[in-house]
């Protein structure tokens, strides 16, 4: 009973925060200076100018078209044996338009046992989400998915 | 005292056995403030309180751990995988950029 009066509390109060408009979130509104980044500075400040390559290894699932841009799911799959040899070291996604272009960083272990990786993150407008994916041997990987947003219930 | 931050770790499936690779899932309660919504009575700006940090230990030992921003959704949901290595509990401590700690904790139970 605990359980779905808990869930049933999710679905209430995220409901409520979906009808709240995320574009205060679009980069001109972005607040100054701290620690927000662009979307080309925060792969810099990740990969320290290292090459990333993309790569289908990396398969990121998101909606083309979301339809409510603050609960925009996101996930990540990346082909590895995940042993201590050869496993993802972290999964950073990235959006391209947002003020501040992070949204999680994860650092995996070998007990993951796959390189996946899922959340929801909000979405100012149309824009690409990324996954920069860093290797146990330090490459770095990429993919890039655009998604599709309509902001404002009038259209 | 304040009433402790409501969270949920589930478990899928929720029947596995020792060396089964399953879905860990973590869901919280919390606002996720940007810190740049005005609040529409007052007209102040709403201040930035967003979950920052998520650590996912078994028994004791961090296995999995997150940097996370205030543009991760609202309420936010988190999913990853594990091997199962055997009984324990699997605790998430987390934080936010105000400081607020808080910590959940699951039994891994497999059978056989």
């Amino acid at each position: 009973m605990e359980r779905r009066n808990f869930i049933k509390s999710i679905c209430a109060a995220t409901a409520v925060a979906a009808v709240a408009s995320p574009s205060a979130l679009l980069a001109k509104d972005a607040p100054k200076g701290g620690n927000v980044l662009t979307y080309d500075a925060a792969v810099v400040a990740i990969t320290g100018g290292k090459a990333v390559t993309d790569s289908d290894k990396v398969k990121l699932t998101v909606p083309e078209i979301a339809e409510n841009g603050a609960v925009v799911p996101v996930k990540i799959n990346v082909e590895s044996p995940m042993t201590d040899a050869d496993y993802v070291k972290a999964i950073h996604i990235l959006t391209t338009k947002n003020g501040n272009a992070r949204s999680a960083d994860i650092m995996l272990t070998p007990m993951n046992a796959k390189g996946y990786f899922a959340t929801r993150i909000k979405l100012a407008g149309t824009q690409d989400v990324v996954a920069l994916v860093e290797l146990s041997d330090g490459s770095f990987l990429r993919a890039a998915k655009p998604v599709k947003v309509t902001i404002g219930g009038c259209g | 005292m304040a009433e402790a931050r409501k969270s949920m770790i589930k478990f899928k499936p929720k029947k596995f056995k020792v060396g089964d690779v399953i879905k860990v899932d973590f869901i919280v309660i919390h606002p996720m403030e940007t810190g740049t919504r005005k609040d529409k009575k007052t007209g102040k700006i709403k201040p930035a309180k967003y979950i920052d940090s998520i650590t996912f230990s078994l028994d004791g030992k961090p296995f999995t751990s997150m940097k996370v921003w205030e543009t991760v959704s609202t309420n936010p949901y988190f999913s990853v995988n594990m091997k199962v290595p055997g009984k324990g509990k699997i605790t998430v401590d987390y934080t936010d950029n105000t400081g607020e700690k808080n910590s959940k904790s699951k039994k891994l139970k497999p059978k056989g």
